[in-house]
């Protein structure tokens, strides 16, 4: 009888000791009904089935190719290397690897672009939005037969997870956002992303991955 | 309008609907994020994505349950899978505030006691801590934590009942404050 009612007792206090627990704030309704609304109204626009994606990056690649493929039949043949138009596929594979050439040195100026302006708190507009082009080429890469590379899938979804932290920052920082900016950086730190980058694409440079 | 006719027009792409929507609930989702993460910048995070998957994935709700079960099933779920993303960090942080706090202040009653029961609290297994921070400190019934979480009454009783037990050990050196 004494235990059940020192039980209570506990209980009771308990409750109400631990209001102070992570004690929180005052909602901040209308900052994240901003960053909610963004959200929504560029997924209404980028909203894509994944199926769809694939064909997307699929047909992106092979618009580059048959460009690449283009250039290089005007290119003058050098002698004893015979014709330069016929082998598409090599063309595709050339295209496919410039496409991620381009995209992996886009995305390690962005992320150390990041670094200078982390010590600013402050953001460019331009900025952000390469960071949200660069998300969704991560996405469509990771949809695509280039994420069943086990060496580049991790890669990929380490910059898919730090590039949408960075794509939900603002350029007028809201109190906090620095230390978000910490995190972020920490975040890459901590699983070397930026190491891992310029190791893939200088080995894509030389064509070892 | 109730909240069946809202959810209706916020399928339509009906932005006020929306916007009614998130200001019932969001208060709601806020403090349980703010409560399990312990930092705004995560729990606001963590309470965006919340109403945006909610938003994305309205179309599945079929009003089996109430919408703010529904919404808190999305709640607990992008909260704990949040929380272990950033675990290994958050618990870094948590080690140089306590020994700051620690050094900072000498012993006085209610300071230690706060900070016993915090590091209490964070200590205790996920599964505990969740339904504690839940039931006692949010005042969510066992049926809405069960739903949540995706387990039974009686587990979250259980878990519930665990949790105390637990923090009771923690902090038997202050039984004087629940015994008097």
């Amino acid at each position: 009888m004494t235990d059940q009612h020192e039980d209570q007792k506990f209980e009771q206090w308990l409750a109400k000791a631990a209001q102070s627990y992570n004690a929180p704030r005052r909602t901040p309704n209308e900052e994240m009904w901003a960053r909610i609304n963004a959200a929504r109204r560029t997924r209404r626009v980028i909203e894509i089935r994944p199926w769809l994606r694939w064909s997307l990056a699929a047909a992106a690649v092979l618009v580059l190719g048959i460009g690449i493929g283009r250039w290089s039949a005007k290119t003058p043949a050098i002698p004893g290397t015979g014709p330069t138009n016929t082998a598409a596929a090599p063309s595709t594979g050339v295209a496919y690897r410039v496409a991620a050439q381009q995209y992996f040195t886009r995305t390690e100026v962005l992320l150390t672009e990041f670094r200078s302006q982390q010590s600013h708190g402050r953001l460019d507009p331009q900025f952000l939005a390469s960071a949200r082009d660069l998300l969704m080429t991560t996405r469509l890469l990771l949809d695509s037969p280039a994420a069943d590379d086990a060496r580049l899938k991790p890669l990929l979804e380490d910059l898919e997870l730090v590039l949408a932290q960075i794509t939900q920052l603002q350029t007028d920082p809201p109190p906090g956002q620095r230390s978000e900016m910490d995190l972020i950086n920490q975040g890459m730190n901590q699983h070397s992303v930026l190491t891992r980058l310029r190791e893939s694409s200088t080995a894509r440079a030389q064509g070892v991955l | 309008m109730d909240e069946t006719q809202l959810i209706a027009r916020v399928r339509t792409g009906d932005d006020a609907a929306a916007r009614a929507l998130y200001d019932a609930h969001v208060d709601r989702v806020y403090r349980l994020a703010f409560r399990l993460a312990g930092d705004d910048a995560l729990a606001q995070d963590f309470t965006q994505e919340t109403f945006i998957r909610a938003f994305d994935r309205l179309g599945s709700f079929r009003g089996d349950a109430a919408f703010s079960t529904w919404l808190h099933t999305i709640t607990t779920t992008v909260v704990l899978n949040g929380l272990r993303k950033v675990k290994r960090f958050r618990q870094r942080e948590a080690d140089i505030d306590d020994a700051h706090e620690v050094a900072a202040n000498p012993r006085r009653a209610e300071p230690d006691l706060k900070t016993r029961l915090r590091q209490a609290i964070d200590a205790l297994p996920d599964g505990y801590r969740t339904v504690f921070v839940m039931h006692d400190v949010e005042g969510y019934t066992h049926e809405e934590i069960g739903a949540a979480l995706g387990v039974e009454i009686g587990t979250s009783k259980a878990q519930l009942s665990r949790a105390r037990a637990k923090l009771r050990t923690a902090l038997a050196d202050f039984a004087g404050e629940w015994t008097t």
